[in-house]
């Protein structure tokens, strides 16, 4: 499982085990203590993932998946173990490991352009430079497609489009590791399936290490390099399948249902069993 | 559908002001009631045109205005620091909503007498009952409104990277701010309240004098009269100058919808 430092070559999405580790959790636990009671939330949870890769936290909800990127996006602290980005231990919240939440949370007294360059006031190369941040987050809008709106107010767009200004307000100051809690939650199944489609070529363009969370099948194996698949409370790895597909992926090909196939029936398993799961 | 009755209901409002002045100018043309109980609209207006005239209105209105200038900058302008405190900490909350609560409870011209001990005759006496009128309403929402900012916004502005001495600023006052302009709005009729109370009592100009005057002369057309004003410029203040700013940043948000 050593991953293979000394590999230069950038290669795509699809093989990209062979980029060296950008994001790795050693011995994570997590537990949470309240006067009444304790929760054992995660169990030593080890994991790498690379550069340019785009790893699918899949699981039932209460399995810790959230919580794991609640970590890594520095809201909360791990009881043990640590969380190393490019070899660093991470600590509180920073814009280098941007999350991205299952509702938008833009900033209704800002417009499109202004809540995408929200961001970028603190970010170094930008700094006192106006002029940049602007271009920056117009580069942005082009990306999701929405240079016609961006002058807008938030409760002008429909909520497809605000998700995009989300996904382009995230990108703006170029994150190591985007964190995705559940994207697209609350749209309709025909917005869905274009965003992803749409995503997946922004993440092919952008090249970004992304952590998604997940409950639904489908959508794991549609977005995912890899797709990490948990078991309930305590939530532990029960599999690491790796998702051999060209990309774009569309969310209703038969293969992505196949895949999808194979990640439900790797989660019944793990319920079925009492003992710890083991990783093959 | 729904536009044209909002239109016609306009002209039923135009209708019942005129309505309502015409019917009380038939009571004295019908000799129902008499001129020295209850002044006619006619002598009001005739009272109203002498005192512009005699150049005693312009002046009390003036005075009346920039007292509350002056005494609701200050109220403001606390009540914002104050329940910003208040939105930050619980404890500190907790004290002071009580109390607010209570003092709320009290009429603005309840705080008159002891402005009398205080200040004695003094302009800083005034300036005292609108502070103590007006302050607790824009603490109390200035407090609530930081209080309900979705947990969301601070957890978004986090992971943007927004340093600690930016998030009041850029995030935590936007956020409350139709809150704290309608906890300005109330405040400014809170305090206007309680300007033209302490005139009543202890100015030589203003609003409030020229109705303490109109009693004394037992000039029922000038009491009657700058009621009236008084009534008219609250009017105007609270909807042309807080209710507009209110609305346009309620539209802004799509807290309410345009037309």
């Amino acid at each position: 499982m050593a991953p293979d430092h000394t590999s230069t070559e950038t290669s795509p999405p699809s093989s990209s085990t062979a980029n060296p580790v950008k994001l790795r959790f050693a011995r994570l636990t997590k537990t949470f203590e309240t006067p009444s009671q304790t929760t054992e939330v995660l169990q030593p949870i080890d994991l790498d993932i690379h550069e340019r890769e785009y790893v699918v936290l899949f699981g039932p909800s209460g399995c810790g998946k959230s919580t794991l990127l609640n970590l890594v996006a520095g809201f909360e602290e791990p009881t043990s173990g640590q969380i190393l980005l490019d070899d660093q231990p991470v600590a509180g919240p920073g814009n280098d490991r941007l999350m991205m939440f299952q509702e938008h949370g833009l900033f209704p007294w800002l417009n499109v352009m202004d809540n995408v360059m929200y961001g970028l006031r603190w970010e170094r190369a930008y700094r006192f430079k106006p002029r940049a941040r602007t271009q920056r987050a117009l580069e942005l809008i082009q990306l999701v497609h929405l240079e016609e709106f961006t002058r807008s107010r938030v409760h002008e767009l429909s909520g497809g489009m605000k998700q995009r200004v989300a996904l382009a307000r995230a990108l703006a100051p170029d994150p190591e590791v985007l964190l995705i809690d559940e994207p697209f939650p609350a749209l309709d199944a025909l917005v869905r399936a274009k965003l992803y489609l749409e995503l997946q070529d922004i993440l092919v363009r952008t090249g970004k290490t992304i952590v998604s969370v997940t409950h639904d099948p489908r959508e794991a194996a549609c977005l995912g390099d890899r797709v990490v698949v948990f078991t309930g409370r305590p939530g532990r790895i029960r599999a690491d399948i790796k998702i051999e597909l060209p990309r774009p992926r569309d969310i209703n090909d038969p293969q992505v249902a196949e895949y999808a196939g194979k990640i439900t029936a790797q989660l019944e398993e793990g319920a079925n069993e009492k003992g710890p799961g083991t990783a093959p | 559908m729904k536009k044209v009755q909002e239109r016609l209901l306009k002209y039923y409002v135009v209708g019942f002001y005129l309505a309502l002045i015409a019917g009380w100018q038939l009571l004295f043309s019908l000799e129902l009631t008499r001129d020295y109980l209850f002044p006619s609209p006619t002598s009001v207006a005739k009272r109203l045109w002498e005192l512009g005239g005699d150049g005693m209105l312009w002046p009390s209105i003036k005075a009346t205005l920039v007292r509350m200038a002056i005494g609701f900058s200050i109220s403001a302008g606390l009540g914002l620091i104050i329940g910003m405190l208040m939105g930050i900490s619980r404890i500190i909350n907790s004290c002071l909503k009580s109390l607010f609560l209570g003092l709320q409870t009290l009429p603005t011209a309840a705080w008159v007498p002891i402005s009398l001990l205080l200040f004695g005759l003094s302009d800083h006496g005034i300036y005292f009952v609108i502070i103590m009128s007006s302050v607790a309403a824009v603490a109390i929402a200035t407090a609530d409104g930081i209080l309900h900012i979705p947990p969301l916004y601070l957890r978004v502005a986090r992971t943007l990277g927004t340093p600690a001495y930016a998030m009041t600023y850029r995030v935590i006052l936007p956020a409350a701010l139709p809150r704290i302009v309608t906890g300005v709005k109330l405040g400014w009729t809170l305090g206007w309240h309680g300007a033209v109370s302490a005139e009543l009592i202890k100015s030589s100009v203003g609003l409030g004098f020229l109705l303490y005057m109109g009693r004394e002369l037992n000039d029922a057309a000038q009491v009657v009269a700058i009621m009236v004003v008084t009534i008219l410029f609250g009017l105007i203040l609270d909807r042309f100058l807080f209710g507009l700013v209110e609305q346009r940043i309620r539209i802004r948000r799509g807290l309410e919808r345009t037309g």
